[in-house]
């Protein structure tokens, strides 16, 4: 276990850092590609958790224009009656991929990206647990978002009249070659009767996506138990890090089921079994259960980490404590913990029993109880203190009474004979993009003001953020509220289009309008977040007078996070490092003499993760009959097999550094 | 510094190695047995429902044996318990609920599949 | 294969190895992951009791061997980890090649086993039974031959040299803990598959 530290030798001190840092060979005898100067070759080698943030950052960030131009489609055919701007066929498609781009590709990667970033440095270690698991995690999530948008391009392929699905193949006569199921792809509608192949790649890919969060999640565990700086109790960690660790503990013991699921789907498709097959007796009800016992627990994976930034923004803005810590980790615990208890809550309607329906509905009123702690501690946090409306403040403020908005909404769906009413309506739409969008998008935008001057090492300019504040909360009010109206008149959600006379042409109307006023704030805040990299002025380690220790180190931080590790003598460590008594200023552990020992980089990772691009294409195109697709899967198997081998053996590497000429 | 600090619980285990042996002959010895002992079992003609009862009791039983001696919980730190023990709860309440609200005597399935 | 969680200096936290609490959350969620499985099977049994009766095909004679035989080698695995954490290079290798013996003697099994069930026409697409039924002994097999895969290379690996019984300790004892949970997931899958559906 020692291995790192006694294979190599300290360099004696008289050697330059120069000297020092070449690259060394690995076990493989292949040289490591550390210390590159060759910005790409870094980029897709780095086992920095930085880097890696930083990427999650930005991929999520397209995803989340892709899912908003799609959004903006889908509204723009919904603006009058009787629209034919896009078919019914490419309708389906572009709710679908909007869902799943929005849930898998764009809220949990940003989420993953703040993960990534802050959660070392929050509890003052030098990288996370294991630095390759995480470049792995991070390339297996672009594996998988290319597997998934890769329809889009077939769907294309066949426009143009350069492809079609054999006439053999499960696929034949079928021309939906994008998934075009709904995010949660109910059965029997996946089954090879109804759908082309547009359903295996939204099988492949969120089976892919799954194994990037499950290993990033294991790895987020390990990290934040064993990573923490001397000091660091659990009960003195960030609110943030408290929920990283929540949300990872529900991706861990909630994505399997929708694993199980997938497969059995896959099997059903590809091999002839029975699992949701009605006519040999399969249960279609039995993917609802499967895919909720994932699905509501995933619910709270997008939402947890936005109240945990929320109750980072708020105290240091407010200039007070997080009113009621401990009540506030609890709460979170206490909902990531219920939501394995809920899942029935999304099938009201499906007839589960009077038993069944009663618990699930009691179940979910339950949630409402920690969820409202929350807020009253959020409030209490503002409450008397010396506000400043910042800008990241604003957002948290804004998170605050929209996501109540939403909040309410769903406790009227607790409610089975209310739900009754509402399912499948707009009122639901309504409902969770006011979670969504007045929640966590809302949270990740105050996040990226809070936390981007850290990451970048540049302050925002100007006070376009008021702006963005303004149109945004105004864009979304507009899109969805009256979207709670629509569904209780009797809209229905999923409608490619409608017909006059039922009252919904006004409503509607205002709908598309506010969408694209919202579309606009999401452009503004992107011409902010360009106006902050290109004009921005240095920003300081510490520009928001912020309590926890990641303001501790430079803006940008170094590779190695901190010169010495911290040791932390109190809850909000830098705050009181600040402002409290001498007994809790944070010390600093002395360096001992073979410095500070930095992970190696590495390729295995990227090319294990890369086998599963062939590995999701070939299956799915195999289903439309394409030759030698069975191949390439299998090649993308061996890839995978042989990345993870060669990862094995190249040992893990690493070399020492001495911060002490830079450090300050 | 981090070899020592990481590695104490594998440090003190060598002494104990002995005992452990000895430990871990008579559980597999054991488990063996139920194993034997099991498939007896359900040839018996007994009541079903006591057999069913005894069937799930010992299966649980080489269960714990194997986690909690093979598997070092006995001697490791209580937190691996918790990670285990946490996955294992939830998804046998999972298991539980999936077969009580799959179950026909609550839920019509014919006229779910009727149309 | 060695310690990468040691690379970088983990101070403080709980001193637990983070390849081993790494393990132990994988364990966890895959407890999720069969717990599904198991439900979806015995979900399809209980709601068509009569559409299929496995007694006629299931030999509980040879089920029970494989049971035995994957007991014993968690038997040997432990003794492989402990042997390992001695430092008793020759131990862990014999040891290690009795799981590694064993685990292909379940394989044998479950090949035959899967072999004479298709000929006595229950496949994959025979309804629900053989669907749940293969997905989950199936699941099941793959995690072994993975298992048989993982120790094989650390056998082989074992006379390279580089495996310094100190070090590698950690690594030995956390492909142990995937062995032992196999063997715990057969044990369900024995009692809740095959031996209830003799009472």
């Amino acid at each position: 276990m020692s291995s790192t530290t006694t294979d190599i030798p300290a360099p004696a001190k008289t050697e330059t850092q120069e000297d020092v840092l070449k690259p060394q060979k690995s076990n493989l005898g292949l040289l490591r590609p550390d210390h590159k100067k060759n910005f790409i070759v870094d980029l897709l080698t780095t086992v920095d958790h930085k880097k890696i943030g930083i990427m999650y950052g930005l991929i999520a960030m397209f995803f989340l224009v892709v899912g908003g131009i799609e959004a903006l489609i889908i509204r723009a055919q919904l603006a009058v009656p009787e629209n034919d701007l896009i078919s019914a066929q490419r309708y389906n498609q572009l709710f679908t991929m909007h869902g799943t781009t929005m849930i898998f590709l764009a809220v949990m990667p940003l989420n993953a990206a703040f993960f990534n970033f802050l959660v070392p440095l929050q509890i003052g270690a030098r990288d996370v647990a294991f630095p390759r698991i995480n470049s792995f995690s991070l390339w297996t999530f672009v594996a998988g978002a290319l597997v998934l948008n890769f329809s889009w391009l077939v769907q294309a392929f066949y426009e143009l009249g350069w492809f079609v699905a054999s006439d053999t193949s499960v696929a034949a006569g079928k021309t939906d070659f994008v998934p075009a199921i709904g995010w949660f792809g109910y059965a029997p509608q996946t089954s090879t009767q109804f759908t082309g192949i547009g359903t295996d790649f939204w099988i492949f890919g969120l089976q892919i996506l799954g194994i990037s969060s499950l290993s990033a999640s294991m790895n987020f565990v390990s990290t934040i138990i064993n990573m923490r700086a001397p000091g660091m109790k659990m009960m003195r960690l960030p609110v943030f890090t408290w929920m990283t660790l929540i949300v990872s503990l529900l991706i861990i013991f909630a994505f399997p089921a929708i694993t199980i699921a997938l497969g059995q789907l896959m099997f059903d498709r590809m091999f002839g079994t029975s699992f949701f097959n009605v006519a040999d007796g399969g249960q279609p009800i039995l993917w609802q259960h499967l895919f909720w016992i994932f699905g509501h627990p995933e619910v709270y994976i997008l939402v947890l980490p936005a109240m945990g930034i929320v109750s980072e923004v708020l105290p240091t803005f407010s200039k007070k404590p997080l009113f009621g810590y401990s009540i506030v980790v609890f709460s979170g615990a206490v909902i990531g913990f219920l939501g394995f208890a809920v899942w029935s809550h999304h099938m009201f309607t499906t007839g589960l029993g009077k038993v069944a329906t009663a618990a699930f509905s009691l179940l979910t009123m339950a949630i409402a109880v920690p969820t409202g702690v929350k807020i009253f501690n959020w409030i209490g946090t503002i409450w008397g203190g010396r506000v400043r409306f910042a800008a990241p403040m604003i957002f948290s403020v804004g998170f605050i009474w929209m996501f109540m908005m939403g909040g309410f909404s769903g406790i009227m769906h607790s409610a089975a004979p209310a739900d009754s009413q509402q399912q499948d309506s707009y009122f639901v739409i309504a409902h969770f993009h006011y979670v969504a969008i007045g929640g966590i998008l809302l949270a990740s935008v105050s996040a990226i003001y809070f936390w981007l001057p850290k990451m970048i090492g540049k302050m925002w300019t100007g006070r376009l953020n008021i702006w963005v504040a303004i149109i945004t909360t105004v864009g979304l009010n507009v899109t969805f509220f009256p979207m709670h109206f629509l569904g209780l008149i009797g809209m229905p959600r999923r409608t490619h289009t409608y017909l006059s006379g039922f009252g919904w042409e006004t409503y509607n109307m205002i709908c598309t309008i506010g969408a694209f006023i919202l579309a606009f704030g999401i452009l503004l805040f992107i011409v902010d977040i360009v106006l902050c990299v290109t004009k921005g002025k240095p920003a300081g380690d510490d520009p928001w007078d912020a309590r926890t220790l990641e303001w501790a180190t430079s803006s940008p931080p170094k590779f190695y996070n901190f010169a010495r590790t911290p040791v932390v003598a109190a809850r909000d460590a830098l705050w009181e490092h600040k402002h409290g008594p001498e007994n809790r200023k944070i010390t600093y552990v002395e360096e001992d003499s073979h410095g500070i020992h930095m992970p190696s980089q590495s390729w295995m990772p990227l090319f294990a993760a890369l086998g599963f691009i062939p590995l999701g294409i070939g299956a799915a195109l195999m289903q439309a009959g394409v030759p030698f697709m069975g191949y390439i899967t299998i090649l993308g198997i061996v890839i995978i097999a042989l990345g993870v081998a060669l990862w094995a053996l190249e040992g893990p590497g690493g070399y020492h550094f001495h911060p002490e000429e830079e450090a300050t | 510094m981090s070899e020592t600090l990481s590695t104490p619980s594998t440090a003190t285990d060598h002494s104990d190695e002995g005992q452990k042996y000895h430990a871990f002959i008579n559980l597999a010895m054991i488990l063996a047995a139920i194993t034997g002992i099991e498939l007896v079992l359900v040839y018996l003609p007994l009541n079903d429902v006591l057999i069913l009862t005894v069937l799930i009791v010992l299966s649980l039983f080489k269960f714990i044996g194997v986690i909690a001696w093979f598997m070092h919980l006995v001697y490791d730190k209580l937190l691996m318990t918790l990670a285990f023990g946490t996955g294992l709860v939830i998804a046998t309440g999972t298991v539980i609920a999936l077969m009580f609200i799959m179950d026909q005597r609550f839920v019509d399935f014919e006229a779910i599949t009727a149309f | 294969m060695s310690a990468e969680a040691q690379n970088h200096d983990s101070h403080h936290g709980m001193m637990i190895d983070n390849k081993k609490l790494f393990m132990w959350l994988f364990l966890g969620s895959d407890c999720m992951f069969f717990g599904t499985m198991i439900s979806t099977h015995l979900i399809y049994r209980k709601l068509y009791p009569d559409s299929f009766d496995p007694t006629t095909l299931f030999s509980l004679e040879l089920t029970s061997f494989s049971t035995f035989i994957l007991l014993m080698s968690s038997f040997l695995m432990a003794l492989a980890v402990s042997a390992m954490h001695k430092g008793d290079m020759k131990g862990f290798r014999r040891n290690t090649i009795g799981v590694i013996f064993f685990g292909l003697i379940f394989l044998g099994c479950q090949v035959y086993e899967f072999t004479e069930f298709a000929h006595k026409d229950l496949t994959l697409s025979s309804g629900t039974f053989g669907s749940t039924f293969y997905m989950l002994t199936g699941t099941h097999g793959v995690h072994v031959a993975i298992g048989v895969f993982w120790l094989t290379c650390m056998y082989f690996y074992s006379f390279t040299g580089k495996m310094d019984p100190h070090e590698s300790a950690v690594d030995v004892e956390v492909a142990g803990l995937y062995w032992h949970f196999v063997d715990i997931v057969w044990i369900i899958i024995f009692t809740a598959i095959y031996l209830i559906e003799f009472v």
